[in-house]
């Protein structure tokens, strides 16, 4: 298996600079998400990894050997990697048999060896009747894992994955999401992902590059970026989130706008701040800190989603699905805050805001 | 809703029921009509209508001018009294011929006709006025051995022999016609006879298009003249008989359009008339009018040439010598022209598309150039280059090698230099094809390739290669057929060398006696064939082959990096240019500035710009210019209205029948040029209703049939790229049909439309294989212009034209370049 290792790398396009100083290493057998907007840079480092494009400056180790970087570049071909493309790349004049095994027919392996491996993997992605078929007879959910298999054939040890969801329905995009994951624990290969959906992010990955205009905004767990984001754009990005303007002082936070509540708080910042509030962490409880009018609830089953006037705000309240017939007829809600998210008021937020995907 | 629609589908409504019904009775009525006046001319023992036809339009003029002079009711008189009117009337006819110089061509054989058993003097002024109309060319040793026997009663054995076709030949002049039949005979013995009488025979030869022409305008009026004679002037009777093919074939049209206009309400389950199927049916009948009427018609004659089923025809394409040759040519030289085009156009294609070569959006354009460029100019140019003796290339090699004064080494007059002039101006085609397909290939196809280890030149052989194949067989194919439906080049390398193809066989034929007519319909229905399979295999099989590689996202091609091979091929390719473009045009420009075209420009007193100023001033040269210009505008303006109908029909409505006209353009320009012309010559004579034989509007007709489908594609592939959205917004803001058009849709479209303007146009301008089947004196163009001088008269002059057509074409190629963006479809 590979690990990569990515030092100080940076990309332009002319005078169009779409990464700037990544710089981290991906270990062996870790499945790492490369997450943004469209046009954050983050198909670029894949491509960067894959051989396609070449640095501007930096450079890329494959397992510790040096692949990108001053005037060494090695091509893709010799880079022993398997890569799925967002489009599939299934060549339509080959069938499906013949599309996996390409990969081994290019390093001319034995042909019983194709066969056993070819069924191998097309075992793994549950296509074994399928061997004879030509890629015109077949779903997009079905190329998709031809396009998997044939990545897969050669025990690479790595894996990248560009958008490989994307153009499937969203059923089968969940039900892949969790075969990508098997077949990544199975094989143990170090897998590079690269998407815009958070939650494909979120369900998938072991660590998580959140990239915002060829900067790499913040890496780390699923559960560190979510709960722990480093600054606006990364609250934002990640899951649903409310800002407020908000003053902070010793061991609390008043938010005028709201007609001046407090909230309890223990961090280090004071003055003017950002509060990030996350509509699943406000609870309908009678003694709570916030009181507002209940200005619209949307029943959509698993979940009541609210929206509650406090002061001059509105602010958005996930509640328990089972319990909304409770808040039928009711006016005057209290709601406690159990989790809050506080940053410096750096005056970026209406530009992050804006740039909202 | 849904119950009131299925309700529709139960009860046609009653309107459209009568309508249909109505147009198919009117249909069957118009038919029978026609139908019957055919009989009524067939009765009447005569083989033309036209009489009718002229009865009709000058009744009352001509009605005047006879009762003035004749004054009786025709129906009261005795046989004997009408005899005395038939020989009066037959007096006024020879002064109608006489006093306009003009008899008539088939027409004046009903004259003849007439005067069966007469052998007077009238008879013989009458058919000595047709022979001066219609006389065609006479063989030389049939004249002289005719022109031997003059006697008396020789000659009035072949007048008995004309008149009514029992009597046996004179035995001098059986030789000269004996194998021919039927009119042909009868046309043939009608110039033996006049040339051994010896009367101003030359005289009918030397302006033959002229008196043609004098016929059409005055001729008619003799015939007039001979029916009112007959008497037979009721109206409606003149107008069944005068248009009865006419009338016909506007019945049978009538009777398609019902049909197709009952089976599309019958597929669409909806009884409802929809206004769209008046434009698709006017195009479909415009069409088959045109183009399906000559070119069926074409294969019927080349089967029953003289009326009975006869396999003869085709068998003689194998006996003749010459058609053999002419046939082995064509298949030899497109073939050899296919696999060279299309060697040199994929690696090329592939350089300029796929790598970092420098300047591969230059390069790409100058090939794309010459695509539109007239071939026979480039012909020209590579006489000039290669001429065994004096060519500039042979010059250069003799003094390199060292070799003797002797002809050669290279010699153009040869197939395999025809082969080399056909490439080099037919390779674009195949460039177009295959850039445009490797341009919209899906880049991470073969991104996957080398990702599972495959190297850049692995990837071309196993993945791009592979999924070019239908582009490239379709690319190869397209050269096969233009090369093979090429007149231009043929015609103007052959002239020397002795090389006929099946092009240059047909014009050559044309217009001759009627066995080689036949052969030339034969030898176009065997290229037509040709032209339908490959048609077919690359409308049909192909296309469903071609693998869907267009992706979702905006497609940035992958760029192949040649390291440290992209200084020498971009240099090799630079060469390619050289020789294919730069120095061709450069020997037209400096041979068009030479007073003696032996020596070098540079030789003192040798530069000159009077063939420029000596060919540009020629009345002649402006009129011909004016004629391209009016003809080209023409076609092009009548093409994009067309086009603009097609492509609302095809991308903005769902109704049935919409791509009936389009595979009709598309059969249209894929029939090879020559073909086209020769069956609008046999078709549109009068013969079917509709008489433009050389007449600008034939000449119009066929660029259209041909060119057609250039611009109908721009604007159909640039309406498919507005979103139907975009006019849908414009309705919600409360726009109507008109506005939208005018507003949204129009200034989207109007750069295309401006393109397939130029694309209907350039081709029309610069055309021709059908212009030299179809000019006449007065619709003479540039093209055939060109050509008459090249073959005629000085290089150096026809160089100064070439090269002014050239800059015409590059301007126009460059306003077009403008207009799409390099975007254009063949």
């Amino acid at each position: 298996m590979a690990s990569v290792k990515i030092s100080h790398i940076t990309k332009s396009f002319g005078d169009n600079l779409v990464l700037k100083e990544f710089n981290d290493t991906f270990r062996d057998g870790e499945f790492v998400t490369l997450l943004g907007p469209s046009g954050c840079g983050k198909t670029t480092m894949l491509r960067i990894i894959a051989g396609f494009e070449k640095p501007t400056s930096g450079e890329l180790y494959l397992d510790d050997l040096l692949v990108s970087g001053g005037k060494t570049f090695i091509p893709p071909e010799k880079r022993a990697i398997g890569m799925v493309f967002q489009s599939y790349a299934v060549w339509p004049h080959m069938n499906v048999f013949d599309n996996i095994a390409y990969p081994l027919a290019i390093r001319h392996t034995a042909k019983n060896e194709i066969r056993q491996n070819v069924e191998r993997v097309l075992d793994i992605v549950h296509l074994k009747q399928y061997a004879e078929r030509y890629p015109n007879q077949l779903s997009g959910g079905q190329q998709q894992r031809v396009a998997l298999a044939r990545a897969l054939v050669a025990a690479p040890g790595l894996l990248l994955l560009d958008e490989p969801l994307s153009n499937l329905d969203a059923k089968l995009r969940e039900s892949m999401r969790f075969e990508i994951k098997e077949i990544q624990k199975k094989t143990g290969i170090t897998v590079v992902y690269v998407t815009h959906d958070q939650t494909e992010a979120m369900a998938m990955s072991d660590r998580i590059f959140l990239i915002n205009r060829g900067v790499v905004q913040q890496s780390g767990t699923p559960e560190e970026i979510y709960n722990r984001p480093v600054n606006q754009f990364v609250a934002d990005f990640l899951g649903k989130v409310d800002f407020f303007k908000g003053i902070a002082e010793e061991g609390r936070i008043v938010i005028p706008s709201m007609g001046g509540p407090v909230l309890p708080y223990h961090g280090d910042l004071r003055g003017n701040v950002d509060v990030a509030i996350r509509p699943e962490n406000i609870l309908f409880r009678d003694d709570g800190e916030l009181c507002g009018a209940l200005e619209a609830h949307y029943y959509l089953g698993d979940v009541e989603d609210c929206r509650v006037r406090v002061g001059d705000e509105i602010v958005r309240v996930i509640a328990d699905g089972y319990g909304h017939a409770s808040l039928n007829g009711r006016k005057e809600v209290r709601m406690h805050v159990r989790d809050m998210m506080v940053f410096k008021d750096d005056g970026a937020l209406d530009e992050i805001l804006m740039i909202r995907t | 809703m849904k119950e009131h629609s299925s309700l529709r589908r139960e009860k046609p409504p009653i309107i459209t029921k009568c309508a249909l019904t109505a147009l198919f009775l009117i249909g069957v009525l118009l038919l029978v009509s026609g139908l019957r006046g055919q009989r009524i001319i067939a009765d009447d023992g005569f083989s033309s209508e036209s009489a009718y036809r002229v009865i009709y339009s000058l009744s009352g003029h001509v009605g005047a001018v006879y009762r003035s002079h004749m004054k009786p009711d025709l129906d009261a008189l005795e046989e004997s009294d009408r005899a005395g009117v038939f020989s009066a009337a037959r007096t006024l006819a020879v002064s109608a011929f006489e006093t306009q110089s003009a008899g008539a061509g088939k027409d004046a054989e009903e004259a003849i006709l007439l005067s069966a058993g007469r052998e007077d003097e009238t008879t013989l002024r009458l058919l000595y006025a047709a022979y001066l109309v219609s006389g065609p060319k006479i063989n030389s040793s049939a004249r002289k051995v005719i022109v031997a026997a003059d006697s008396p009663e020789f000659r009035r054995q072949l007048l008995r022999c004309i008149v009514d076709d029992t009597l046996p030949l004179p035995a001098g002049s059986e030789s000269a016609v004996g194998d021919l039949q039927g009119e042909a005979k009868k046309a043939m013995l009608m110039q033996v006879y006049f040339t051994a009488t010896g009367s101003a025979g030359g005289q009918g030869a030397a302006n033959a298009n002229d008196f043609k022409k004098t016929v059409r305008d005055k001729g008619q009026q003799l015939l007039a003249f001979r029916m009112a004679a007959r008497g037979e002037v009721s109206f409606l009777r003149q107008l069944i008989t005068g248009h009865s093919k006419t009338i016909a074939l506007l019945g049978i049209i009538l009777l398609l359009d019902a049909v197709l206009l009952t089976l599309l309400m019958f597929s669409e389950k909806t009884w409802r008339f929809d206004i769209k199927w008046i434009f698709i049916l006017l195009i479909v009948d415009f069409l088959l009018y045109f183009q399906m009427l000559p070119i069926v018609y074409m294969v019927i004659r080349s089967f029953f040439p003289e009326g009975g089923f006869t396999l003869d025809v085709f068998r003689r394409l194998y006996t003749e010598p010459i058609n053999l040759e002419a046939l082995k040519n064509t298949l030899i030289s497109s073939f050899a022209t296919m696999i060279l085009g299309t060697l040199i156009a994929f690696p090329l294609a592939f350089l300029v598309g796929r790598t970092n070569l420098y300047g591969r959006k230059f390069f790409r354009s100058l090939f794309v150039i010459t695509y539109m460029v007239p071939p026979y100019v480039g012909a020209m140019a590579w006489l000039r280059l290669m001429n065994p003796n004096v060519g500039t290339v042979n010059l250069w090699l003799r003094t390199l090698f060292g070799l003797s004064d002797a002809p050669g080494p290279l010699n153009v007059y040869t197939l395999s230099g025809m082969i080399w002039v056909l490439t080099t101006f037919y390779y674009p085609y195949a460039f177009i094809t295959i850039s445009r397909a490797m341009e919209k290939m899906d880049p991470s196809l073969e991104e996957a390739s080398r990702v599972s280890g495959a190297s850049p030149l692995k990837t071309l052989f196993t993945v791009t290669l592979p999924m070019m194949m239908p582009s490239l067989i379709g690319g190869a194919l397209l050269v096969f057929i233009s090369a093979a439906s090429c007149y231009g080049i043929p015609s103007i390398v052959g002239i020397n060398g002795n090389i006929s193809t099946v092009t240059t066989r047909i014009v050559e034929y044309n217009g001759q006696s009627q066995a080689k007519m036949n052969d030339a319909t034969a030898l176009a229905v065997f290229l037509m064939a040709v032209a339908l399979i490959i048609l077919f295999i690359s409308d049909v099989v192909l296309a469903r082959k071609q693998y869907i590689t267009v992706s979702g996202k905006s497609v940035r091609p992958s760029i192949v990096d040649l390291r440290r091979w992209r200084l020498p091929l971009t240099v090799m390719v630079c060469l390619f240019a050289v020789v294919m473009v730069v120095i061709p045009f450069t020997t037209i420009l400096l041979t068009s500035l030479k007073g003696d075209i032996g020596k070098s420009v540079l030789d003192s007193g040798n530069f000159t710009l009077n063939n420029w100023t000596g060919i540009f001033t020629r009345n002649e040269t402006i009129s011909c210019l004016k004629n391209s210009l009016l003809f080209a505008s023409c076609t092009a303006t009548v093409g994009l209205v067309i086009a603009c109908v097609m492509s609302y029909l095809m991308q903005r409505t769902r109704v049935r029948g919409r791509t009936i006209p389009n595979f009709l353009i598309t059969l249209g320009s894929g029939t090879p040029s020559v073909v086209i012309a020769l069956g609008l010559i046999i078709t549109m004579r009068g013969n079917f209703g509709l008489d433009i034989y050389n007449t600008a509007w034939i000449m119009i007709i066929a660029y259209l049939i041909k060119y057609q489908m250039m611009g109908m594609r721009t604007v159909v592939s640039a309406m498919s790229q507005i979103h139907v959205s975009l006019e849908e917004c414009s309705q919600v803001s409360g726009a109507g049909w008109l506005t939208t058009m005018r507003r949204v849709t129009g200034p989207l479209i109007l750069p295309s439309i401006a393109a397939g303007w130029f694309l209907i146009f350039i081709p029309s301008f610069y055309e021709l294989s059908m212009t030299a089947l179809l000019y006449t004196g007065s619709t003479k163009t540039i093209g055939y212009q060109l050509f008459e001088y090249w073959t005629n008269h000085g290089e150096a002059m026809s160089c100064a034209m070439a090269f002014g057509i050239l800059l015409i074409v590059v301007v126009l190629n460059f306003i077009l370049g403008r207009l799409t963006r390099g975007e254009f479809s063949i």
